[in-house]
């Protein structure tokens, strides 16, 4: 990818202990375990009475919350800084996917109504192994998408704390696991509401303070950045916003469907919707989760477009690369630069400290709070789909919540661990478990909602097939290299055709292509798992409340 | 002096192993017994996921089948000892943190003694879990009878 080395030169953000910011991060801290622990002690009066249920809206803020990590409030900006055209490739793909979302499958979950995502995969295909390997690679993605944000709770800890990055990785990571495992219900939707509106109100006052005070955006930055972006391809860089200057029109194409279909795969992201009140819930709540996320995503895109002016001229008296000279241009800059770019952007603007600080808290918040759902999805099949639905059948609650506990603390190190020296960006190590996703989940899901006759055999070759493509790739093109200290990808051929970030683009198909012939040459699946199959996608909606699994006893 | 005896129950061997204390204290006065079955939001939030909780808290409860059985297994479990020994056995499901549901439930129902057995565990476990038996006494005003597991081990 694009690093150059630095030898002299670090980063150009202000590093050292700053009081206000690090009580703004203290503070914030504090309200989201009060909000937690206030929800919590609220008894739940009767488990038989329903209509206390939260509405779409509220619903629409959680998914933004869960689905807006570090990658997102700080990585989506720095790809775009430094790769131009090839970096808004990840604000496509990482919204189309909710329109896939929306058609094909959110009512269609929420017909089937289960708890994880290994339960569908383990009871659509009606096997243990099938759940196995779903749980297993629940946990793989869980951890690689951690990995990411752990990276920038890193980095925005130097700029906050005053620490090293690798203390701030691990002081950030411990605060999460206590968080997680020991709070609680730190995901309880009002909770997933509330911080959604802090990150989004921490990044757009963010942008609208530098947009007014340099005199390039009054209402809306998002269309008001035309004639900086003009001005940073005249004067600065022409590839910036050039087609496939960077990358190929190949890789372009390849990320944009590994982010749009693993954004269809993601555990963490469907489980929302086994829970919402009803059909027309499940689907207002993916619009308004879309717009809340968008409001997001548009700004990335003007950031970067700011973030880059500022970074080759900045208004307060930083050195950056480009000033020291160490760099042509700010699409060269180093990659903790690009990674700290939201925040950074507000410092060059000579903005006061306590709004930087503002910025670099909602950085955290955002990487907070989709770390507790990634820990959560990880606990889970861990100790709900693993340990309980295929070691020890009568587990007890306090069993459950050992293993659950454990299983946060060890991928909490475990995430840790790798942060400090990660081997990728954080958008791209994000992209990742996307990839992952894409390849090993979103045929099964698919299909599996989709076409009654999809057999176990089938499902589990298919997921086999996905793990081996996307594993395959990453390891070719990042892990390999990175932990052998070979420079480039092992099989160069193989990078170009099948890369680490985007496999799904070869890997969906053949995936598909492996499901549908094994399904065929296998038995068919049993009556009732077809009977389930065509509950979940049955042009008759259900009565409100009522679950696949009872419909199709009903028929009986 | 007992009429009303509350065995919160998660239908595990050590809260098995504090029943037969109960019903045999039960028998002797002549009490009503409550056998009471707390999901533990906390062990649903990690083993089911958040949005589980949140479903709870919907009043769902009747679309999560596997969590009905457990529970009715638990108390049913309970009930049956009673029945053999003739002590009338009420049945009841709640959700929340044990403890404050414990003594919820006492306050509320009149109880006036709560038979509970205890892991005895320790280190690392207890770090992870903690002592529901422990924090009940300290939440609940009435008496409280802890039966610890290891009982015959000394």
């Amino acid at each position: 990818m694009i690093e150059p080395v630095f030898l002299e030169y670090t980063n150009a953000l202000d590093e050292g202990f700053k009081l206000v910011p690090a009580l703004t991060i203290v503070g914030m801290m504090l309200l989201f375990l009060g909000i937690g622990f206030f929800f919590r002690v609220a008894a739940v009066d009767d488990l038989w009475v329903a209509g206390r249920s939260i509405g779409s809206i509220e619903n629409g803020m959680a998914i933004g919350a869960n689905w807006m990590s570090a990658a997102s409030y700080l990585g989506v900006a720095a790809l775009i800084a430094t790769a131009g055209y090839y970096g808004v490739g990840f604000v496509v793909g990482w919204t189309t996917g909710y329109f896939i979302l929306l058609i094909f499958m959110a009512a269609q979950f929420r017909r089937f109504g289960k708890y994880t995502a290994p339960d569908f995969v383990g009871d659509r295909f009606y096997s243990d192994r099938a759940r196995g390997i779903a749980a297993f690679t629940t946990l793989v993605i869980a951890l690689v998408y951690a990995i990411g944000q752990g990276s920038g709770m890193g980095l925005m800890a130097e700029y906050i704390l005053g620490v090293s990055y690798e203390a701030g990785v691990i002081v950030f990571m411990a605060v999460t696991v206590a968080y997680v495992a020991l709070s609680g219900m730190l995901g309880a939707t009002k909770n997933m509401a509330i911080q959604y509106v802090i990150l989004i109100l921490a990044f757009l006052i963010g942008l609208y303070a530098v947009g007014l005070s340099q005199g390039w955006s009054t209402v809306l930055p998002y269309i008001e950045a035309g004639p900086e972006t003009a001005q940073l391809i005249d004067a600065f860089h022409a590839e910036f916003a050039e087609p496939f200057a960077v990358n190929s029109f190949y890789m372009w194409t390849a990320l944009v469907v590994s982010l749009i279909l693993g954004t269809c795969g993601l555990p963490h992201v469907l489980v929302r919707f086994y829970t919402v009140d009803n059909e027309r819930t499940a689907r207002w709540s993916t619009v308004w989760g879309l717009f809340f996320i968008c409001l997001l995503y548009w700004g990335t895109a003007t950031y970067a477009v700011f973030g880059g002016l500022l970074y080759s001229d900045p208004v307060q008296d930083t050195d950056t690369a480009v000033t020291l000279g160490e760099a042509d241009s700010f699409m060269q800059m180093p990659g903790a630069d690009g990674d700290a770019l939201v925040a950074l952007t507000v410092q060059l603007a000579d903005m006061p400290e306590w709004l930087v600080g503002l910025v670099a808290a909602g950085a955290v918040a955002a990487a907070l709070a989709t770390t507790a759902g990634l820990f959560i999805s990880a606990s889970s099949a861990a100790a709900h789909d693993i340990y309980t639905n295929l070691y020890k059948t009568d587990a007890t609650q306090r069993e459950q919540m050992i293993v659950g506990r454990t299983t946060i603390l060890l991928i909490g190190v475990l995430t840790a661990i790798i942060a400090l020296n990660p081997p990728a960006l954080i958008g791209e190590m994000v992209a990742m478990s996307f990839a992952i996703a894409a390849c090993v989940f979103f045929p099964v899901f698919f299909l599996g909602l989709w076409w009654e006759n999809a057999t176990q055999e089938g499902g589990i070759a298919g997921m086999l097939a996905g793990i081996l493509i996307s594993f395959g790739a990453i390891a070719n093109d990042t892990a390999i290299p990175m932990y052998t200290g070979v420079e480039g990808a092992v099989s160069t051929e193989l990078a170009t055709i099948v890369p680490g970030l985007g496999s799904a683009l070869v890997g969906v198909p053949v995936v598909f292509a492996v499901i549908i012939v094994v399904s065929l040459v296998t038995e068919n699946p049993p009556e009732d798992v077809k009977r389930l199959v065509r509950q979940c996608h049955s042009p008759e909606p259900m009565e409100k409340l009522q679950s696949a699994e009872d419909a199709a006893a009903d028929d009986d | 002096m007992y009429e009303k005896i509350l065995i919160p129950t998660d239908g595990s061997e050590v809260a098995e192993n504090a029943v037969t204390h109960a019903l045999d204290v039960a028998e002797k006065y002549g009490a009503e017994v409550h056998a009471l079955y707390v999901i533990d939001v906390d062990a649903v939030d990690v083993s089911l996921g958040t949005e589980q909780v949140q479903r709870l808290k919907d009043g769902h409860f009747d679309e999560m089948p596997e969590l009905q059985t457990e529970a009715r297994d638990a108390t049913g479990h309970v009930a049956e000892q009673g029945e053999g020994m003739g002590v009338e056995v009420v049945e009841s499901v709640v959700a929340g943190q044990p403890h404050r549901q414990i003594g919820r439930y006492t306050e509320k129902n009149g109880m006036d003694l709560v038979v509970m057995g205890s892991a005895g565990r320790s280190g690392i476990r207890r770090a992870l879990l903690g002592s529901v038996a422990e924090r009940t006494l300290r939440t609940t005003r009435v008496p409280v009878m802890v039966v610890d597991i290891h009982e015959d081990d000394e």
